[in-house]
């Protein structure tokens, strides 16, 4: 019996067992958050304390792990034998991964982390016979072929979906349509990474009724450790995994001489999410931003999803840094071309309050956050010169032209702002629309009395 | 406060039971434990386990005698462990039998409230089974965090 004929013991859905023994022959068994599958004779558990079992290994290396099916139920015992604890590395990272990220949602960073990958032969592999009364519950159905080739069609039809889009609201709304239609993603999210504040903002979510516009800091929760870390980070049994990081949180809390800790960060998508999958969204070693997956299935997500996800997210990321780089000035921009005024209209409307707050560049409207940072500057311009001036035409050209927009001269991702800007739009404030009226080019339609005032 | 802790902790019941032995080569093994009981305020503890999957860990028992009772609370993780020896094992009675499918039940219901169905809880063996007597000789916070593995004094 292969190991790997067992992969889905090895997900982390539920919880495997270890027991060792000290020197004087006095067992220990605890669970063990992570058994990882290295190879068909090697498996790694996950030290993130140093802990008895750890102690023990040290003095005899014999360990028995007992892991569970999380389909099944079925119980299979390792017998182990200890052979180095790792440190660093390819398999120390991979399995630090989802360690850090569960501590940093929980807000346990630095608290509890992945002190070694610690690195077992697999003596032997046994079935726990008679664990299981009658029938249990119906094996899982292999992957058909007949499913493999509807997934490299969706993959060639995400591909194709992707290379037609000529902007960047279209690309995002084909990729993840695509995403949900031919490989099932029913929930999922893009965010763009925003060099200069250090922070991720999503850009286009399918799947949660909203929620463009929220923001994740670097290095933060999930997305944010997969976005500095840009590698790829899939968790299954993410239920069991936050009330592991949120024990240790409740055990730090408990302890009266612990410095304060930060609070737990919400997921980005589903609160009640069992599975993610995040993909870092990379050109060369650039980070455009993240894809994240989710689901309430535990099981959602294999390798195979990982595999497919990955790809497409590639995609995705080139396709991104394309569009970007057709909208941005091929030479240095020369004056604004004149643009088309419009006369205010003289209809009876609603009236609303715009608030500029500089000291943060926040918008509200009618004392309602909207939207802050460039995307709140570039409106705030916008709404001005459209009172001022009556202008209701205006093209991203003027736009970059504009320094106290503080763009950043190059990768300026005015494109994705815009975007942004529009869904926070749409959200919160219907009679204030942007619309494309054509490559580089975009109207203003107000559709309300406002009133504007700057604090 | 060893036993305080211990009362306190199998309040409720749905707890998470798993037993821990070595035998004389000192190899390591273990097994789930169905339900833990103690009739002396946990001067001693009865773990019982499943006569199916239990032989290696009975066997383990008669020879070197130490036991590891691992007991926690699946929702929150929260961890007991006692150390101990085994005072006697016998094949539980049939007077013990809705006990143990009480606590079996007990897990699953818990269990179920993390997506586990009760069909599969239902169908771990647990009956018949071994009960295995032990002396509580000391008892640890296993919860993960930087302060499992404290004996409880």
């Amino acid at each position: 019996m292969k190991l790997s004929a067992i992969s889905r013991c090895f997900q982390g859905v539920i919880p495997s067992i270890v027991a060792s023994s000290d020197a004087q022959g006095m067992p220990n068994v605890t669970y063990v958050s992570q058994v990882y599958l290295v190879d068909e004779k090697h498996v790694a558990l996950s030290c993130q304390f140093f802990n008895k079992t750890r102690r023990n290994l040290d003095a005899n290396p014999n360990a028995t792990v007992e892991v569970y099916d999380p389909v099944t139920f079925q119980a299979w015992k390792l017998r182990l034998r200890f052979l180095r604890s790792e440190k660093s590395g390819p398999l120390f990272d991979t399995m630090a991964m989802r360690i850090q990220a569960i501590a940093s949602h929980t807000g346990m960073e630095g608290v509890f982390r992945l002190i070694g990958a610690d690195v077992f032969e697999v003596v032997r592999l046994e079935k726990v016979e008679g664990f299981l009364t009658g029938s249990g519950t119906p094996e899982q159905d292999e992957v058909s072929v007949t499913g493999l080739r509807t997934e490299l069609r969706g993959l060639q039809l995400v591909s194709e979906r992707i290379n037609r889009a000529d902007d960047l609201e279209t690309l995002l709304a084909a990729a993840l349509d695509a995403l949900d239609v031919y490989f099932g993603f029913k929930h999922t999210i893009v965010l763009l990474n925003d060099e200069a504040s250090q922070r991720l903002v999503t850009i286009a979510c399918r799947g949660y009724g909203g929620g463009v516009g929220a923001e994740v800091a670097m290095g933060e929760g999930l997305v944010g450790t997969v976005a500095r870390e840009q590698r790829v980070l899939r968790i299954t049994g993410l239920d069991e995994g936050l009330r592991y990081g949120r024990a240790v949180r409740r055990s730090v809390l408990s302890d009266s001489s612990s410095k304060p800790v930060r609070p737990e960060i919400p997921l980005p998508g589903l609160p009640d999410a069992q599975c993610a999958l995040v993909i870092p969204l990379s050109v060369e070693d650039r980070l455009i931003g993240v894809l994240a997956a989710e689901s309430r299935d535990p099981m959602a997500f294999g390798e195979w999803d990982e595999a497919y996800l990955g790809i497409i997210g590639n995609q995705i990321a080139l396709g991104i840094d394309r569009v970007a780089q057709a909208e941005e000035p091929a030479s240095a921009p020369s004056e604004p071309h004149p643009v088309p005024v419009a006369a205010p209209l003289k209809v009876a409307r609603p009236r609303h309050t715009v608030t500029y707050y500089k000291d943060d560049d926040a918008v509200f409207v009618d004392n309602e956050y909207l939207i802050r940072n460039v995307p709140g500057r570039i409106l705030w311009t916008l709404l001005g010169q459209w009172k001022r001036q009556g202008r209701t035409a205006f093209t991203n050209r003027e736009l970059r032209l504009d320094r106290s927009l503080g763009l950043p001269e190059i990768k300026d991702n005015l494109e994705s702002r815009l975007i942004l800007l529009r869904h926070r739009l749409r959200e919160k404030c219907p009679q204030v629309q942007i619309t494309s009226t054509g490559r580089g080019k975009f109207a203003l339609e107000i559709g309300a009395e406002l009133d504007l005032v700057e604090r | 406060m060893p036993q305080e802790t211990l009362r306190n902790f199998m309040k409720g019941g749905g707890v998470s039971v798993i037993v821990g032995t070595v035998d004389a080569d000192g190899i390591p093994t273990c097994c789930r434990g169905i339900a833990i009981a103690s009739k002396d305020d946990f001067d001693t503890v009865t773990v019982y386990v499943p006569s199916a999957t239990a032989q290696e860990t009975v066997a383990n028992v008669a020879t070197t005698r130490r036991v590891a009772i691992s007991c926690s609370h699946p929702l929150s993780h929260e961890s007991v462990q006692i150390k101990g020896l085994t005072r006697g094992v016998r094949l539980a009675p049939a007077g013990d039998e809705p006990f143990v499918q009480a606590s079996l039940d007990e897990f699953g219901a818990v269990l179920e409230q993390i997506g586990l169905p009760l069909r599969v809880t239902r169908s771990v063996a647990h009956w018949p089974a071994f009960a295995i007597d032990v002396s509580v000789e000391q008892v640890f916070d296993q919860t993960p965090g930087p302060k499992a593995g404290q004996a409880i004094a």
